[in-house]
């Protein structure tokens, strides 16, 4: 089943002299349980892409269907609570609210969504032992190292079970280990609870680990390839 | 959840807070602490002008106090004192001869003074006149005219306990009467206004000297609260119609003035600090909302709406005008209970005595204007927030992280 089907999708920036294709009429399709890496050089729309579908930009034409709902046609309001349900989100940079601790940074999402506080308890700390930080519970992100950072974004990403994961460079910042160790949680995720991951990287590791690799280049679909 | 970033954010540049938090506290101790120094001022000018100058309530002739004339008597004078005093809430009643004008004269110099002929155990009652005696007595070991003066006008005519003098007066028909008279006491009542220019005798001294049969022309009443000084000169004046009865702050056209213009001044004063605070507010919670720029986009990207964003930043800051204001407070408040036992001296300088005022203040603020303060120091602070509310809310999740 589809999760996430766009058509014709374009993002036009036209601040500068000529306008600039960032998204080029893409139309593809990704289905549920996916772990599918989206490649291509600088620029050549990855990023752009995700932010699409994630919510966080408005496309210039064309349509983007999460799970049958048409989110180009929704409010800036309805997108974010639509995010908040639907979407989980790994940033590059980690982004975790550095006043929080690893639990209160993972049970953060659960909380807006008013779930039931002993339901919290039980899915943070089993997502963190599932990420390896059952032990860092109680500690900031400034205590953390970079790929530790990461392992929370993750497990707050998936803490609201959402429907997919979209995850923007996740490796980039990572040094080897740290970056192979967090694909290892993603792969497993993916493959144990069902979960879809939908990466945009150029990183090589990444790319091998992908079973769907589709490249844009120019903003523009390249290819679509399955291994 | 918002509670707790929201308090712990404002921990995370602690210097900046800080910065802040003692800002509005030192704001609203100066602020408090003015209104106060000025309140006690005025309160002590209020109680003085009541105490020693008007009472709460004075009955005239009505053409009296226009025309300062022996002749304008109270003619029902008797009957109006038997009402006065069978009021309940009377403390006490004095009535008065007056002699404005009277000639003061002694073997060196010779000036005007307004003459005030007294019973004086009434007086007492009601002006405490007796216990301003710094030497001789009040009214007692001189039987032949003894007059009671101040230190001022001791000094100015070169008296002394015992000193002869001559008054000088006009009675009811224009006749010029004099008599010689005897000082029994020197007072001071730090008000130097008063002092220059009032001297007491007995009222049935003046009476003959002004050839007054009966009657007075002046009644002063002092009640138990100040605040029944207006409701009982309108009672009283319409008991009483033939007569002016008015109360203290009518009396004396200059105080009613002075005290809406120290109102006022000390409510530009709070206002201004409170709008240097809310600056300072606004220039702080905005560092705050552009240094979290990105953060704040994560927010809203992963599903933190815009009205729990905005009461993220509104919270924040009343949380730091909470820390600030009961501080400032608890400063003011510990000042203003140090100066009110130990008084504010002004120093040596007699121009405030020379406006009726005392040159040593005790600050003093009614709780309830900490309370007033408390809650405009929180609308202050939600004022305040409402701008880096706003620009937090208008910051677009895609532009804030620039890319997830």
């Amino acid at each position: 089943m589809n999760i996430i089907e766009t058509k014709d999708l374009t993002k036009i920036y036209d601040e500068g002299p000529e306008p600039v294709y960032a998204v080029n009429n893409v139309s593809l399709n990704i289905a549920d349980g996916e772990f599918t890496a989206i490649v291509g050089p600088s620029g050549s729309g990855k990023t752009t892409f995700l932010n699409m579908v994630g919510g966080l930009d408005k496309a210039s034409s064309g349509s983007i269907s999460v799970k049958g709902n048409d989110i180009t046609k929704m409010s800036e309001n309805e997108l974010i609570d639509f995010r908040l349900k639907h979407i989980g989100f790994v940033f590059q940079s980690y982004n975790l609210i550095p006043v929080l601790t690893a639990k209160e940074n993972t049970e953060f999402i659960m909380l807006m969504q008013k779930q039931d506080s002993a339901i919290i308890d039980k899915r943070v700390k089993a997502l963190l032992t599932e990420v390896g930080l059952a032990d860092k519970l109680n500690s900031k992100p400034s205590e953390l190292s970079g790929g530790q950072q990461q392992r929370v974004a993750v497990a707050r990403a998936l803490a609201s079970k959402p429907d997919f994961v979209l995850a923007d460079e996740p490796t980039a910042n990572l040094d080897s280990k740290s970056a192979s160790n967090l694909l290892d949680i993603m792969a497993r995720l993916n493959q144990e609870e069902g979960m879809t991951f939908v990466f945009s990287t150029h990183d090589q590791r990444v790319i091998d680990r992908a079973r769907r690799v589709i490249t844009l280049v120019d903003g523009k679909l390249e290819s679509d390839v399955w291994k | 959840m918002l509670l707790k970033i929201a308090w712990r954010n404002i921990w995370r540049n602690k210097v900046r807070s800080l910065v802040v938090i003692i800002a509005i506290a030192l704001g609203l101790w100066a602020g408090v602490f003015a209104s106060a120094f000025v309140n006690g001022l005025m309160q002590q000018r209020v109680e003085s002008v009541i105490q020693l100058e008007m009472s709460h309530v004075q009955i005239h002739h009505p053409t009296f106090r226009d025309e300062f004339e022996g002749k304008y008597i109270i003619h029902n004078s008797n009957e109006v004192v038997k009402q006065l005093t069978s009021e309940p809430e009377t403390k006490a009643v004095s009535a008065r001869l007056i002699a404005f004008g009277a000639m003061l004269a002694t073997a060196n110099s010779s000036g005007s003074v307004k003459v005030v002929g007294i019973d004086p155990s009434k007086e007492a009652a009601v002006t405490e006149i007796d216990s301003f005696l710094i030497d001789g007595a009040y009214f007692s070991g001189i039987k032949r005219n003894p007059i009671y003066i101040s230190d001022d006008i001791a000094e100015k005519y070169k008296l002394k306990v015992r000193s002869k003098l001559v008054l000088t007066v006009q009675d009811t028909v224009g006749e010029i009467m004099s008599s010689s008279f005897r000082v029994v006491g020197i007072f001071n009542t730090n008000n130097g206004l008063y002092d220059k220019m009032n001297v007491f005798v007995r009222e049935g001294d003046l009476r003959k000297l002004m050839h007054l049969e009966d009657n007075y022309h002046e009644i002063a009443a002092l009640f138990s609260d100040h605040s029944l000084a207006e409701p009982k000169a309108k009672k009283l004046a319409d008991k009483f119609n033939n007569l002016e009865v008015l109360p203290w702050m009518d009396l004396s056209t200059g105080m009613r003035m002075m005290i809406e213009m120290m109102d006022y001044y000390t409510l530009i004063l709070v206002g201004i600090i409170l709008l240097a605070l809310l600056f300072s507010i606004v220039n702080t919670m905005l560092m705050a909302v552009l240094d979290r720029t990105r953060e704040l986009g994560v927010l809203m990207a992963v599903g933190m709406n815009r009205i729990k964003i905005f009461f993220m930043i509104m919270i924040e800051t009343v949380f730091i005008a909470l820390i600030g204001g009961p501080l400032g407070l608890v400063l003011a408040w510990s000042s203003i209970q140090h100066f009110a036992a130990t008084g504010i001296d002004l120093g040596s300088s007699t121009s405030y005595e020379e406006y009726g005022f005392s040159t040593i203040v005790y600050p003093y603020l009614e709780l309830e204007i900490y309370v007033q303060v408390t809650f405009m120091v929180i609308a202050m602070a939600i004022i305040a927030a409402i701008y880096p509310a706003i620009k937090a809310l208008r910051l677009k999740p895609v532009e804030a992280i620039r890319k997830i």
